[in-house]
């Protein structure tokens, strides 16, 4: 059934078995998706990942792939180390405002006391 | 330059030093490159593994790049990358190959959805305490506000939450996933987090109680490799985690 075919065959340009395992977690609407993983991860690779893990726990790791190869295609050098930098630069940033804050927090507080 | 990827070293020896850019590749006596060594295939001159992948410790980690990437998918994707990058390149991919074989089901975007938590969190934290300096500072300042009572729990992230890489700003320090102090602890509550609100954690908290792994493999690599591509590297004893700028 040509039309059934999952976007990873489609990609692959064979039949669909009705046991695929890319089908589930990569449907035909969204070519875009498994070009992605298959591009970074190769088709063989994120079959063997999907194989090993429990069928409850598939969709997640699919997901993740998926992920992790579009950082990997916008940021060829960092990838989603990028994504994890810019994380800790905005904890950093956030956690210096909130000392700041809490500093002003504290004169205010202080002055207050002061004053009455 | 070899950059031997050795997470058991964390503490920087240079004992484990591919030497010069003579001994990590393929040329001479010196033997194939940890990537050839494990593909057991000849070495030749002029391999894209050789100068990241020593044939001491770099072929147990290249076999984690391999498993996870392949060695072909690694080999085009180095190639289109400058020299100049291509060591950033393999740090980030070997972290990432560690990172998915610690933890198959979300790889290092558990990491990625710890920090985020981490962000609103803090973000909220912060709003709340400015609201609270505003009345502070009112003439007459009413009771301060109840604290939000999502200040510590919030709604579970999801995929379409996190940051794409588009959106990541030129300059990236690497040198943050090397530090101990900043990998949140509070992280590993943050495994019980649902990503794509399914029901429950993994197993394992593999990337972010690994983290500390995934950082010293990192810290390795870029400790071996401090001086640029071109020269021949030199091994020290102290650590440096160099800031990297991105240049398009």
């Amino acid at each position: 059934m040509i039309n059934g075919r999952c976007s990873a065959c489609k990609y692959l340009r064979r039949k669909c078995p009705l046991d695929c395992i890319f089908s589930p977690y990569f449907p035909s609407n969204d070519p875009e998706r498994f070009s992605c993983v298959h591009k970074i991860y190769g088709s063989s690779n994120v079959g063997k990942m999907l194989q090993q893990l429990p069928v409850h726990l598939r969709a997640a790791a699919a997901d993740c792939l998926c992920y992790e190869a579009r950082c990997r295609i916008q940021d060829p050098v960092y990838g989603c180390v990028g994504i994890i930098s810019l994380l800790y630069q905005q904890i950093h940033s956030a956690e210096n405002q909130l000392a700041e804050t809490k500093a002003e927090i504290a004169v205010l507080a202080v002055n207050k006391n002061f004053q009455i | 330059m070899s950059a031997t990827v050795n997470p058991s070293s964390s503490g920087g020896s240079g004992s484990s030093c591919g030497g010069g850019g003579g001994s990590s590749s393929s040329s001479g006596g010196s033997g194939p490159c940890g990537a050839c060594k494990f593909l057991r295939r000849k070495c030749v001159p002029g391999c894209i593994f050789a100068p990241y992948f020593d044939s001491e410790q770099g072929a147990a980690h290249f076999a984690a790049v391999h498993k996870v990437f392949g060695a072909s998918n690694v080999s085009k994707l180095l190639l289109h990358i400058p020299v100049h990058k291509r060591l950033d390149a393999v740090v980030t991919v070997c972290y990432e190959a560690q990172a998915r074989l610690r933890d198959p089901v979300y790889g290092c975007v558990s990491h990625i959805f710890a920090l985020q938590q981490q962000v609103v969190n803090l973000q909220a934290e912060l709003s709340y305490l400015q609201t609270h300096l505003a009345t502070l500072e009112l003439p007459s300042p009413p009771a301060p506000p109840p604290p939000p009572a999502t200040l510590v729990t919030s709604p579970p992230l999801s995929i379409a939450d996190l940051p794409s890489a588009s959106s990541v700003p030129a300059t990236y320090d690497l040198s943050s996933l090397f530090d101990p102090m900043t990998q949140p602890s509070w992280a590993m509550q943050q495994r019980q987090m649902d990503p794509r609100q399914f029901g429950g954690s993994t197993g394992s908290s593999s990337a972010t109680s690994g983290g500390g792994d995934l950082q010293s493999l990192a810290r390795e690599l870029l400790h071996r490799n401090g001086s640029p591509p071109q020269g021949s590297m030199s091994c020290t004893g102290s650590l440096s985690s160099p800031s990297i700028s991105k240049r398009d």
